[in-house]
This record gives C-alpha cells, structure tokens and sequence, in this order.
C-alpha cells in the first residue's frame, strides 16, 4: 500500500474509533432514556456482549448486558457472544457516520453477524433509536426504515452522552 | 436497475435429468470421496425413494459407512450434533443428503460443526461469519420440488428448547453437487407437491422484490415462476409426468439460487415463526402469508410485483393489464393459485386452517419480528403491523 493511502486508512480507522465510542455511549445513554432501548435489551440474555467491530484488527466497541442495562465496556478485547464484523473500515464509515442505513449495509454483505440473529435483530432496531437522537432527521429521514420518534431531545440526548449521571437523573426527574 | 452493489455466488455442480441419480458414484469420485454417510428420513426409506440412491450407490467404488435416517420433519440442533457424531465416528468422508429440506439442511448443519471442529452448531449461529474451506464434500438430492436447499447458502434449523427456527447463513454451506431425478418427486402426494410449490414461488417471489435484489437472481426468479406457471397444473393433474416433475424440480432449484442470493423477506420470517411457534409446515405457511406479505408490502414493492406479473400469469394477461394495475393483479394470480390448489389438493388457504390458535399470534409476530429475514424485506413492520397481518391470514 502506498503511503498515502497507509495514512488515509489510518485517518478512517481513527474516525470510526471516535464514532465508536460516542456510539458505545449513546447506545447506554439511550437506554437509560427511551423505553424502547430498555425493552429490547432486556430481551438480550443477562451476561451477553455485543460487540461492533471493524476486521481484522479493529477498532470495535463493546457492551454487557447486566440485571437488565447496558454497560459500555469500551474498545478493548472481550469475548463477544454478539459479533457484529465490519469487513473493512472502508465498509463501516458510510454507516458510522450516518450515510447508511444498518440494513443496507447488511443487504449490501459489508458485515457478518456471529451469534443470536434474534439478538442482532433487535441490536439493530436500537441503533435505528439511537440515530435517531445522534444524527438530525435530513440525515434520519434517508437511513432509517421509520421517522425517527424520539422519547427526549437531541440536547438531552448529547447531554446523556457526555455526562453519564446527569442523564439518569434527567432521565427520572 | 442495478443496485450499488451485490454478491452473487452459484458453485453447485447441477446434475438433472433421467437417472441422474445414477452419476453418484462418478460425482463422489469426482470429490476424491469414497466413505459417504448418507442421510435421510425413515419415510423416504419406507417409500424405496432414498433406496433409489441407496442402490445407485451400490454398483461404485463408495463404501457407504451408515445411513443415518433419523432426522425429523423439523431438524434440530441435538439432531445435526448426533449426525456429526456419527460421522466422526464411522470415519466418513462425504455426506450424501437424500430428502426434503429438513434432511438437506441437517446435513449442512452437520457439515458446520464438522468443519469447525466443535461439538455444538449453537456456536456457529449467524450470518456470513463462517470462515474456511467445508472439510465435508457433500452431495444433495431433494426429494421434494420446494425448499432449493441443494443450491442454497442458507440453513434452517430448530432451536427445540426456544421454539425457534435458527437461520444460518454461509457460501460453505453450498454442497458441491446437486441431483436432480425426476423419480425422486414423482411419487410425492398432490398435497405435499402443492405446498412445497408454493414454497419455491414464495422464494422467488421475494428474491425478486427484496432489498438484495440483483440482475442474476432476478434471472432465476422469473424463470422459476415461469416454471411453476407451467407445470404445477400439469403435475396437479398427471402426477406421474416426469417431464413436468423435472421442470418443478428445476424451479425450485432456480428459486434456491434466486434466494441464496437476494434473500428473502416478511414471509419467510413469518413463515419461520408460524414454524417455530404452531408447527405448521413451511410450504402451507409460505402458501398462506405470501398474497398477505405481498400486500403489506405494496407500496415499497408494488412495481417489482407488477414486472413479475408477466411470469406469474403470462405474456397475455400482462400485456391486457393497465401498468398501475399489475402489481394489484400480480397479488390476484397468487390468491388465484391458492384457491386452485386448495380445492384439487386441500392446501389450507387461512392459518386458522393450519391449525394456528388465534393466542398464538402474538408469539408468532414477536418471533417473526426478530428473525434475520426481516431485515432484507423492502419494507420493515412494527410489531402492532405483523400481529395485524396475522390475525388477517387467521
């Protein structure tokens, strides 16, 4: 590979890590304020790891299930019983960056699934939630199957991502 | 219309026609196999069909190991970790599926778990994940005109504990050769033969009008239809036409391809819930919720239904049909088979009828819900919108 394009895939592999871990957090801060996310994950069998990650050395983002929520384990190495492979950087940034839509990226082959399809299924339907509150709906609007329907607003939401317990308090106040 | 991008991928050698079952021996040896474990159902070795096989493979250099004929009318997880147990344990070196598409996709079950070493498929669930080359060589010989399996890269399999039917998903899963023998489907009841027709229009049905839809599958789509179309009457009415039983054993075939390739979508994974949670058969399922998925989804997939207008009712009937009313007529056509079907072979028309309990619908929806082939429909249902179609096919 030349050095220009060593660097470019550098740059991308560096994006999807920041994407990942905002989308590692938004994932738990939507579950601590919709009801629709703590319905799905409670679905998901106690003890399960998800992990997103781009093949073959990553980055990836993980979560646990635990009593019912979400928690977010970062980037490291885990043992997913939920795997969600991108097969290659240049196969997650489209989606990680809302260009598109986690189906199409499925009917288009640019990831594999190991593990629960059940699971993946409703993984899925969650992220659909949390596009909705990360991305503005000109972009919504062209990546998820429904109008996104949001349970706070996006101010609430961003809010949630950066400041963990202001969001459960929001959330139950 | 070509999509941005697509994947398409048919490596089965196909081997039809009269005595095609005879070039077993040759097909093994073409593998460097000699040790086969054949697989099928006690049914089908009541019936002489798997004997058929059986005896093809007699008069060859093949050693047949065992013949495994246990394997249920739904297969499940505890049955493909048996049959790679005992594939292990004879020391086989190809398996040599004879059966519908509970055998088929046992025995591609059977092939995950050998080929990764393991001793559980629950490991191997998924879709694409499935790396290496099969260490299994592995001949598939449907007795039933439906499932495709012999050319698909799909497997379902019962989770018995959840009642859930498993989707699996890999090009490894691909046998190396498919048979096609008119004398394997000829003596198949009308019943079973409607219904599992019904199955492979349903395959190319929603290979055509889901979201993985490319200009090769689309190919296999109609000439399947076109298939059916033709010779389902001919078999509904001269069952022992082995001519028209090739043709049906070619559709379905044509379909598998359409679908291992473009996917299917909202009926199938009805389909698979209706299964998992009623036991109703796949084909009767399929048979009922395709004009109702069809429906559903009208409005994301209205022009695809209205194109295949012309393999579903041919040339004439396309032709005299205004543009905007075709995919309405395309969904009539459907109805229009059914019916038919339903009065020369008692194919159930509602779920009602196929012994569904109207408190099973929402186990039903929640499972269809969830099921991988519902990310590939053209359109995707709220739980409140696939409890409402069911309750409409009850």
């Amino acid at each position: 590979m030349s050095d220009r394009g060593w660097r470019t895939k550098r740059m991308r592999k560096a994006l999807a890590a920041v994407v990942y871990a905002v989308l590692g957090r938004g994932l738990v801060a939507s579950a601590r304020l919709d009801d629709r996310v703590r319905r799905e994950v409670r679905t998901w069998p106690d003890g399960t790891v998800v992990t997103l990650r781009i093949a073959p050395f990553g980055p990836q983002t993980s979560w646990r299930v635990s009593g019912g929520t979400l928690e977010h384990l970062g980037g490291g190495d885990t043992r997913a019983d939920l795997l969600v492979t991108f097969k290659s950087v240049d196969d997650a940034i489209p989606l990680l960056l809302g260009m598109q839509g986690v189906l199409a990226a499925f009917a288009e082959h640019r990831a594999t699934v190991r593990g629960d399809l059940a699971v993946a299924m409703s993984l899925v339907r969650c992220l659909h939630i949390v596009e909705g509150y990360l991305f503005p709906d000109i972009m919504t609007r062209r990546i998820l199957p429904h109008p996104a329907e949001r349970r706070a607003g996006h101010l609430r939401a961003y809010g949630a991502l950066v400041h963990r317990t202001a969001a459960l308090e929001g959330a139950t106040s | 219309m070509i999509p941005d991008y697509y994947e398409f991928c048919n490596s089965a050698k196909i081997v039809s026609g009269v005595k095609a079952i005879e070039h077993i021996g040759y097909e093994l040896a073409s593998l460097g196999a000699s040790r086969p474990l054949v697989l099928t159902n006690k049914q089908l070795r009541q019936l002489k069909v798997a004997t058929m096989a059986l005896d093809a493979l007699e008069d060859t250099e093949a050693e047949v190991v065992a013949v495994y004929d246990d394997v249920p009318v739904d297969s499940s997880v505890a049955v493909v970790n048996d049959v790679a147990r005992v594939y292990r344990e004879t020391g086989a070196d190809a398996i040599v599926a004879v059966g519908g598409g509970s055998v088929l996709d046992t025995a591609k079950g059977a092939t995950i778990v050998l080929t990764q070493g393991a001793e559980d498929l629950m490991e191997y669930r998924g879709a694409e994940s499935l790396m290496g080359r099969r260490a299994v060589a592995f001949i598939a010989i449907p007795t039933t005109a439906g499932t495709g399996s012999e050319v698909t890269s799909a497997a379902v399999i019962k989770d018995t504990d959840r009642h859930v039917k498993m989707g699996f998903t890999s090009l490894s899963l691909l046998p190396d050769v498919a048979i096609l023998d008119p004398r394997m489907t000829v003596g198949l009841p009308p019943r079973l033969t409607a219904s599992t027709a019904m199955d492979a229009l349903t395959h190319a049905v929603e290979s055509f009008s889901c979201v993985q839809v490319n200009p090769l599958s689309d190919c296999y789509a109609r000439a399947a239809i076109d298939l059916i179309r033709e010779y389902l009457p001919t078999v509904m009415a001269d069952p022992k036409d082995r001519g028209a039983r090739l043709a049906l054993a070619n559709a379905a075939l044509l379909a598998g391809a359409a679908f291992s390739n473009a996917m299917v979508g909202i009926v199938h994974a009805m389909g698979h819930a209706t299964g998992g949670v009623a036991d109703v058969p796949h084909g009767d399922a399929m048979a009922i919720l395709l004009p109702h998925g069809m429906t559903y989804n009208l409005d994301a997939a209205g022009d695809r239904y209205g194109e295949l207008l012309m393999n579903l009712a041919g040339a004439e009937v396309y032709a005299s049909t205004p543009r905007d009313e075709r995919p309405a007529a395309a969904i009539e056509a459907v109805r229009s088979m059914m019916r038919t079907l339903h009065e020369q072979a008692g194919l159930p028309l509602t779920l009602g009828e196929a012994g569904v309990l109207p408190e099973q619908i929402s186990e039903i929806a929640t499972a269809a819900l969830n099921d991988g082939a519902m990310s590939m429909n053209p359109k995707q249902p709220t739980y409140e919108e696939l409890a409402g179609i069911l309750k409409d096919a009850l």
